[in-house]
C-alpha cells in the first residue's frame, strides 16, 4: 500500500509560545510521535505543514523552525480562522496531526557562496526565520556571504521572535536592523518603516540576492528600493500565500496560471512571477 | 473474444457482473441517465444518449470519507479507512469518458505524489466502454481524437445491435472477464461481420471540431482582454458545468461532525464560486465571475496542457447541454482564440 498523502502525522504539542501583546500570535512547538515519522519528515526553509485538527480542518502555515534543530518542528500562527482559532485556544500536551513537509524551499543551493539580505515585515517572519537559523547554524554559516536581515514591525509588542532576535544582534557574523513604524516609551531601537530602512541599510546587489516576506503593502514599497539597489528580479525571492486544501497540487484552488503555489511554490522568484498571470 | 446477448437479457448480464464485482452503471432517474452502483439487475439501462453526470463518481466520488474519527473527553480517536477496493465493473462508458479516466489519471496519479482514493479505485476497476450510434450538436469529442466507436480505454467494449449487445474483448482483464460470464452467447461468422460492419458505421460519426492549435499559448495572451467579461456575462455561477463534467477535479476537504462523530472528507468543489479561493484574511483573487470563467476556460486548455501535455476536456457535452444560460465552452474558447 503506497503512502497515503492525505493522512496526518501524529505530533505533541510540546511548547506554546505567545509572542505578541495582542496575543494573537503564537508559536506551537510539535513534537513527534513516532520516531520514524521524525526521520521521515525532511525539510529545509521555506516549506509548509498543513496543521490538522480532526473536527475542525486543516491550515496551511509555513515552518518556522529549521532543520538544524531537530526533535520538532514549529509554526507561528495567527488567530483567523477555524482551525487557527481552535489552535489559540488549546493547551500544551494537546495531540493533532501535521502534514508535509509541502512546497519548494527557499533557494538555499542558489544562496550558498552569495551575500544574502532577509527582509520582514509583521508575523511573516516565521519561514524567514527558519532560513536565518538554517544559515547562521556552525555548519552551514560558512557557505553563505554577509548576511543582512532587515525586520520590521507596526509596534514593539509586535515583533515576534524576541529573545531571538536579541541573540542575533548581539552576533558580529549578522547585520540585524529591528525596526518599528512607532516605538512606545521603552523602545530604544529604530524607527520608521521597511523600505525607508532598507534604504538606509543598503545594502549591496554585487553577488546578492534578497528574500522579502511581508505584508502586500511592504513589498510594493520595498521591491524599487531593491531595484535601485541594483537587485535584478532573478535575485529577489518571495513566498506566495494562497487558499489551499490539499497541499499536493491535486484539489485545484491555489494555482497562478498553470503554476500551484502549494506545489511549484510558495517561493518565487520576481523573475518567475512576471511569467504569470496577475491574480494572487 | 466477441460476443453477444439479446437485449431483453441486459438484467441477466448484469447480475453475471454484480457476481464478479460492484457494478456501476447507468439508471434512469427523474431528471436523466446516471451512473449508479446496481443494487437491482432490472435498473441497467442502455436506452441514452449520454449520462447527465460523468462517470468520474466511480472513481472520485462526490462526498468520500478520508479519516474518520470520534472527539473524545481527552482528545481524538481516528479510524483509516482501508483503500483494498474489492473488484469493480462499469458498464456503459462513452469513448469520450473513457478517455477522461486517461485525462485525469495525469494528475490524480501521475507525478511525484499519487492520490490512493484514486488510484486504487482505478486500478479495481474493468471498464465496459459503450459506442455512441449518433451524434449530439453539443459534442466535439472529436477534437481530441477520440471515434465515437473507439474502444481505447475500454477493457471490453460493446455496441448496440438489432436486438442484441455484443461485447468485444479488448483488454487481457476484458477477455478474462467476457470468457467468465455464461449468459453470454458465441457469435456467429456472420454476427461477426454485422459487428464490424456496426463499429464502422459508429467510427464514420464526427462531431464538432475545435481548433487547438496555439489555443494554449493565446489563453494566456489573452488572459487580461476584457472579452472574459462579455463571455462570462451571462454566467450565474451555478457551478453545474463543473459538476457535470468527467475532468473537472478540483475538491475540498472539510471536517463534518455530528454528535461527537465525524469523518474528514473531500467533496467537490467549483471554481465557479466564489469562495473557492477565499483567503481567510478575506483577500480573494478572483471575485469577479469573468476570473472564474476565464479559470476555468484556461485551466483545461492552457494549465492542464502545460503541466500534462493533455487538454483537460474530452468534449463531451455535458456542460453545454446542462447550461442554463447556454454557455458554450467550445464557442468561448474559439472566441478567445480569434481575438486580435
Amino acid at each position: 500500500m503506497m503512502q497515503n498523502p492525505y493522512i496526518p502525522i501524529p505530533v505533541v504539542v510540546d511548547k506554546i509560545i505567545t509572542e505578541v501583546t495582542t496575543k494573537d500570535i503564537k508559536t506551537f512547538r510539535l513534537a513527534f510521535v513516532n520516531t520514524e515519522d521524525e526521520e521521515r519528515f525532511q525539510y529545509l526553509p521555506g516549506q509548509f505543514g498543513e496543521l490538522s485538527i480532526f473536527g475542525k480542518g486543516e491550515s496551511p502555515i509555513g515552518i518556522a523552525s529549521s532543520p538544524t534543530q531537530p526533535g520538532y518542528l514549529e509554526f507561528t500562527v495567527q488567530k483567523a480562522g477555524v482551525v487557527t482559532s481552535e489552535l489559540h485556544s488549546i493547551e500544551e500536551g494537546f495531540r493533532m496531526g501535521v502534514r508535509g513537509p509541502l512546497g519548494n524551499t527557499w533557494p538555499i543551493d542558489y544562496l550558498k557562496g552569495k551575500n544574502v539580505v532577509i527582509v520582514g515585515g509583521g508575523f511573516a517572519f516565521t519561514t524567514l526565520r527558519s532560513l536565518l537559523n538554517y544559515m547562521i547554524h556552525e555548519d552551514n554559516r560558512s557557505d553563505f556571504g554577509k548576511i543582512t536581515v532587515v525586520y520590521g514591525a507596526r509596534e514593539p509588542g509586535l515583533l515576534i521572535y524576541k529573545d531571538e532576535l536579541a541573540a542575533w544582534e548581539a552576533r558580529d557574523d549578522v547585520d540585524m536592523n529591528v525596526t518599528v513604524d512607532k516605538g512606545d516609551a521603552a523602545w530604544t531601537g529604530r524607527e520608521g518603516f521597511v523600505p525607508a530602512v532598507c534604504e538606509q541599510v543598503a545594502p549591496g546587489s554585487e553577488n546578492a540576492v534578497a528574500v522579502i516576506c511581508g505584508p502586500p503593502v511592504m513589498i510594493r514599497f520595498t521591491l524599487p528600493v531593491f531595484f535601485n539597489l541594483g537587485f535584478s528580479k532573478e535575485n529577489i525571492y518571495t513566498s506566495l500565500e494562497m487558499r489551499m486544501k490539499c497541499g499536493i497540487g491535486k484539489c485545484g484552488r491555489c494555482n497562478v496560471g498553470s503554476r500551484y503555489v502549494c506545489k511549484d511554490g510558495p517561493v518565487f522568484s520576481l523573475e518567475e512571477l512576471d511569467k504569470l498571470t496577475k491574480e494572487y | 473474444m466477441l460476443k453477444k446477448i439479446g437485449l431483453e437479457k441486459l438484467d441477466a448480464l448484469a447480475s453475471a457482473l454484480m457476481e464478479r464485482g460492484e457494478l456501476f452503471a447507468p439508471v434512469a432517474g427523474d431528471a436523466g441517465v446516471d451512473f449508479q452502483r446496481i443494487d437491482n439487475p432490472g435498473d441497467v439501462t442502455l436506452d441514452f444518449y449520454n449520462t447527465l453526470r460523468s462517470p468520474k463518481e466511480v472513481f472520485f466520488p462526490q462526498a468520500d470519507d478520508m479519516v474518520r474519527y470520534r472527539l473524545t473527553h481527552d482528545g481524538v480517536e481516528t479510524e483509516e479507512i482501508p483503500l483494498d477496493f474489492e473488484p469493480r465493473i462499469i458498464l456503459g462508458v462513452r469513448p469520450c469518458d473513457v478517455r477522461s479516466f486517461e485525462v485525469m489519471d495525469r494528475l490524480f496519479a501521475g507525478g511525484d505524489i499519487v492520490d490512493p482514493y484514486w488510484e486504487e479505485r482505478r486500478k479495481s476497476t474493468t471498464i465496459i466502454g459503450y459506442a455512441f450510434d449518433r451524434v449530439d450538436p453539443a459534442d466535439f469529442y472529436t477534437t481530441f481524437g477520440i471515434g465515437a466507436a473507439d474502444p481505447t480505454g475500454s477493457d471490453i467494449f460493446m455496441i448496440k445491435g438489432e436486438g442484441d449487445l455484443f461485447l468485444k474483448g479488448i483488454t487481457e482483464r476484458g477477455e478474462e472477464l467476457l470468457g467468465s460470464i455464461s449468459v453470454l452467447e458465441d457469435v456467429s461468422p456472420e454476427n461477426e461481420g454485422y459487428f464490424e460492419e456496426k463499429i464502422a458505421e459508429s467510427a464514420r460519426l464526427e462531431t464538432r471540431i475545435l481548433a487547438t492549435e496555439g489555443v494554449p499559448e493565446k489563453l494566456e495572451a489573452v488572459f487580461e482582454d476584457p472579452y472574459w467579461i462579455e463571455a462570462a456575462a451571462p454566467c450565474l455561477n451555478c457551478g453545474v458545468c463543473t459538476y457535470v463534467c468527467p475532468t473537472c477535479h478540483c475538491f475540498d476537504i472539510q471536517d463534518e461532525t455530528l454528535f461527537g462523530k465525524g469523518a474528514r472528507r473531500r467533496i467537490w468543489d467549483s471554481c465557479m464560486f466564489t469562495d473557492f479561493t477565499l483567503h481567510t484574511s478575506g483577500h480573494n483573487p478572483r471575485t469577479k465571475k469573468s476570473q472564474r470563467l476565464r479559470q476555468r476556460i484556461c485551466h483545461k486548455f492552457s494549465y492542464y496542457v502545460t503541466n500534462f501535455d493533455v487538454v483537460s476536456c474530452v468534449g463531451c457535452g455535458r456542460c453545454i447541454r446542462s447550461c442554463p444560460v447556454h454557455i458554450d465552452i467550445m464557442a468561448v474558447v474559439e472566441g478567445a482564440a480569434a481575438l486580435p
